[in-house]
This record gives C-alpha cells, sequence and structure tokens, in this order.
C-alpha cells in the first residue's frame, strides 16, 4: 500500500494562490466565507528596512499519529490505507472536537449556510449534501484514478510534490529523506506527512 | 511562531462545562453527604433533582452548538475520544441519579402518587439500594465534573488546556461550585437540622477554594515558564478585567473571606446566613467566569 505524501519546496513558491482557486473548484469548499483546504500564508517576517515576505503554504498533514482522529468521538475521521486522513460526513456530528485538536487548523465547519449557498451555486452538481467538519483529502477521488490532488496539478512552480512517501523511487520520497525537508510542530510528535524545505 | 485564538469552542461549550461541573458535583456532595451525615429526603431530592436539571440543560447547549445534533447517538463509536467517555459518564450518571431521586421523591405528596405508579417490586429495590445508587452515582458526578476539563485538556497545540492541571482545576471548581449551589439551597430551608449541613458545606467550600487557588498559583507558574502559547494565554487572563476581578476577587476571594468569616467569627450561627447567600451566587458566577475566559484564552500555537 502508498504512504502518500508531500513535500512543499517553498524556494520556489510565488503566493500566486492557484492551489487554493484549484481547491477550491475541484471540492467545492466554501470560498464565500473564507473557508478553504489549502490556504497560502502570507507573512512579514522582521522589522524596517530588514524585512522579508515568507510565503507558507499549508493544508492538511494527513499525521500518521493523529489528534483528530482520537478526539473524533464518532469514528467520522478516519485513515485510509494509504495514509490519507478522511471525514465521513454522514457520521460527522460537528461536535468541532477535531478542529480543536488539529495543530495546524486544517479543518472548519461546512455549516447550513454553506451548504445552501452551495445548492444555490451548483446545482445538483453539489458535493456536500449536509453540515459537517471539512477538511484536505489530497483529492483521493483524483489521486485513485491515477491523478495528482488539484493543487499539485496546477501549482505553476511545482513548489507542491505528491507522492508515495515509501516509494524509494519517488521524487517525495527522495526529498522528504533527504535531510532538507522538515515537518512543521514536530514537537508534537503528531507525525505529519507534509514536508517543507526552506526558502 | 504566532498564536492565533481558537474560534471553535465558545460560550455555549463553557456554559455545559460550566454546567457539567456543577451537575456532577453537586450530585456527588449531596449523596455523600446522605451517607456519611444522613440528610433529610426533601432537601436531598430538590438537590438531586436540580444537578439533573443542571446537566440535562448542559447536555441542550452542547447539542445546540453542533452541526447535526441529532446524529448524537454515534458519539459512542470511538473509545480514544474523550466525549466518548464524557456521552458513557452522563449516561451512567443520568441512570444512578434517576434511581437514586425515585425513593427519595415519595416525600413530596404532590409528586408521590406519580412514584406510586411504578410497580411496587422495582421500587422496593430501588430503595433497598438507595445507598449503593448514591455511591455509584458520586463516582458518575466526579467522573461528569472531570471529564469537563478532560475534554479541552486533549488538544495538542493549546498548550495552555494541554496539561493535567486543567482537569484537576476544573474539577476542584464544580466541586466548589456544587458546593456553593447546596449551601444556597440549604439556606431557605426552614429545616433546623439543615443548619448542620450548612456548617459542613461552608467549611468545604472554603477548602475547595483553598484548594483551587493552590491549583491556579501552581497552572499559571507553569504557564508562565515557558514562552509557549500558555504563556501568552496566561497574558490574556492578566489583562482581562473581567477575569480578575470577577472571577479571581468577586469568585474565589470575597466568598472566602465570607466563609471564613462564617467559620470562625460567626460560628455557623444564622447571623452570617445573608452574607453566605451572596458567597454561593458569587462562586456560581466565578465557576462560570472561569470556565468562559479559559475557553477563551485557548490560544493555538501555530509555526507560521
Amino acid at each position: 500500500m502508498a504512504r502518500y505524501g508531500m513535500v512543499m519546496d517553498m524556494r520556489t513558491c510565488v503566493g500566486c494562490q492557484a492551489c487554493m482557486a484549484a481547491c477550491t473548484a475541484e471540492n467545492q469548499t466554501p470560498f464565500w466565507n473564507g473557508k478553504f483546504r489549502t490556504h497560502v500564508e502570507d507573512k512579514a517576517q522582521g522589522t524596517f528596512p530588514d524585512v522579508r515576505r515568507v510565503l507558507l503554504p499549508r493544508l492538511c498533514m494527513h499525521c500518521e499519529n493523529t489528534p483528530c482522529l482520537s478526539a473524533c468521538p464518532t469514528g467520522a475521521t478516519f485513515m485510509t490505507e494509504d495514509g490519507i486522513v478522511k471525514v465521513n460526513y454522514d457520521r460527522c456530528i460537528g461536535c468541532y472536537a477535531c478542529c480543536i485538536a488539529c495543530p495546524y487548523d486544517a479543518r472548519y465547519a461546512y455549516d447550513r449556510e454553506d451548504v445552501n449557498k452551495e445548492e444555490e451555486l451548483y446545482g445538483k452538481f453539489t458535493s456536500h449534501k449536509q453540515p459537517h467538519v471539512d477538511k484536505c483529502t489530497f483529492c483521493d477521488h483524483r489521486v485513485s484514478e491515477g491523478r495528482e490532488p488539484a493543487c499539485v496539478s496546477t501549482c505553476p512552480t511545482n513548489t507542491r510534490i505528491f507522492g508515495d512517501l515509501d516509494d524509494p523511487n519517488s521524487e517525495v520520497h527522495k526529498l522528504a529523506t533527504s535531510g532538507k525537508a522538515q515537518a512543521l510542530n514536530q514537537s508534537l510528535g503528531t507525525s505529519p506527512k507534509v514536508y517543507y524545505i526552506p526558502s | 511562531m504566532t498564536f492565533v485564538h481558537q474560534e471553535v469552542w465558545h460560550w455555549q461549550i463553557a456554559t455545559y462545562l460550566f454546567l457539567g461541573g456543577l451537575g456532577g458535583a453537586t450530585f456527588a456532595i449531596s449523596a455523600l453527604i446522605h451517607l456519611f451525615e444522613g440528610c433529610d429526603r426533601k432537601m436531598l431530592s430538590v438537590a438531586v433533582m436540580s444537578s439533573i436539571g443542571f446537566l440535562v440543560l448542559g447536555t441542550v447547549f452542547l447539542l445546540a452548538d453542533m452541526l447535526q445534533p441529532l446524529k448524537a447517538i454515534y458519539a459512542l463509536t470511538n473509545p480514544r475520544s474523550w466525549i466518548f467517555w464524557g456521552v458513557i459518564f452522563i449516561n451512567f450518571y443520568f441512570v444512578s441519579a434517576i434511581a437514586y431521586v425515585i425513593p427519595l421523591l415519595e416525600v413530596w405528596p404532590k409528586i408521590n402518587p406519580y412514584v406510586q405508579k411504578i410497580p411496587r417490586g422495582i421500587l422496593d429495590l430501588l430503595e433497598r439500594f438507595n445507598k449503593l445508587a448514591a455511591l455509584t452515582g458520586s463516582a458518575a458526578g466526579f467522573l461528569v465534573a472531570i471529564y469537563t476539563g478532560l475534554l479541552i485538556s486533549a488538544a495538542p497545540a493549546i498548550s495552555f488546556w494541554n496539561t493535567p492541571a486543567l482537569p484537576l482545576l476544573f474539577v476542584i471548581s464544580g466541586f466548589s461550585t456544587g458546593a456553593a449551589f447546596l449551601l444556597l439551597l440549604s439556606t431557605f430551608s426552614k429545616n433546623e437540622e439543615s443548619w448542620k449541613i450548612i456548617a459542613k458545606l461552608e467549611e468545604l467550600d472554603a477548602m475547595l477554594i483553598v484548594t483551587e487557588l493552590i491549583i491556579l498559583g501552581a497552572y499559571f507558574n507553569f504557564a508562565l515558564f515557558l514562552p509557549t502559547g500558555a504563556r501568552e494565554s496566561a497574558q490574556v487572563l492578566f489583562h482581562s478585567p473581567l477575569f480578575i476581578i470577577g472571577f479571581f476577587i468577586f469568585g474565589l476571594i470575597v466568598p472566602l473571606a465570607i466563609e471564613t468569616y462564617g467559620i470562625f467569627f460567626a460560628k455557623h450561627t444564622k447571623k452570617s446566613g445573608h452574607l453566605l447567600v451572596i458567597a454561593s451566587v458569587m462562586v456560581l458566577l466565578g465557576g462560570y467566569l472561569l470556565r468562559y475566559y479559559v475557553l477563551k484564552a485557548g490560544l493555538f500555537q501555530f509555526p507560521w
């Protein structure tokens, strides 16, 4: 079985936010309320005149040791055999325990207002038919067809590299084990499967 | 590293945590008083019925905050989740509390006819195992009260919550509010015997407040020790006038002073009766403010 993961090469991110747009279109996330499955943080670091702009694309880290999965009382949050953390919308009661447990702010509520708005926008092609807590799925519906997640295939600068972390021939494996890439907030012990090569 | 306020759990959950602690502790203390001190059944039934009421109301607040409250039964699926255990504890509590209170309701002439409709065999059984129900109920009450703290301590990135001090603080504060509520209830009793209970409750609440102060001291000492989100959270609380004045001064120090006066100077006489009512109300409001502000001061520690 594959163990999917992602490497973010921060040396190339230009903050174009194409990943956010691609994800929104692919997964019908409620952009109208500023809710995204992936988000590009855009921060200024330092004080004038020594100021630097820092960009940080983030999404669900699909942790191996998942605090959200432990926090979910209904078993709605689960991990697939490929290591992808998903939410079963039918089982989610929306208690927000997973949102509180997630150290990466990767989850948001797809509430009643969002469901109604989505129906208005997408008609019968809606993918979120009821309120639930939503998050990135590494576009597993695309991955199962042999395609890359929408954010990865859209990124114009190849910042996002997706693949099987256990496959020694994959680029993502080579980069993740190169020593250059680091996961965020490692001290929490959640073992994220998204790695960052600093700029 | 940035610190970001949690924007998920607000006053509804604070109310649930407060009512959970209050309901669990009210029942645990009433049942223990019954076991070790004996108590008049009218007072006891009012106390237990109120504690059930608190938990029902708390559950309503919890459900109202959910996206899909009608699916709440699914919460009994994942034993790794504290909410799973919360549901177990609350149900264990309801079963024990109802089994315990039914025989006590026979002392109310208006309610007794309804109680008598229950088959005699069941009533006899409930009467016979009344003390056992009191014992299991106080355990359930304790578990419900401590669960309120365990629930929010399971957030690895909110370092102010992710500490064993928090469940301890919540359970002690919960028992303090429970004792205060029972104190309040007892001051309205016309029964002379209830003054004996008031004396006990007054001492219990004073001891709980002192314990709470010690835990708070240790908790804030820990929070201020490292440059983490916990320190930022502590700073947020130190800069919240309602937390300092409302909770710390009027929710802990003033009631402790009143209870100390009641214990040592008024010698548990009715002289301090009105003051006790004020102290109890203050402890209850303080208990709510504590939960509200602890939730409000929950800061995520994000690496960006």
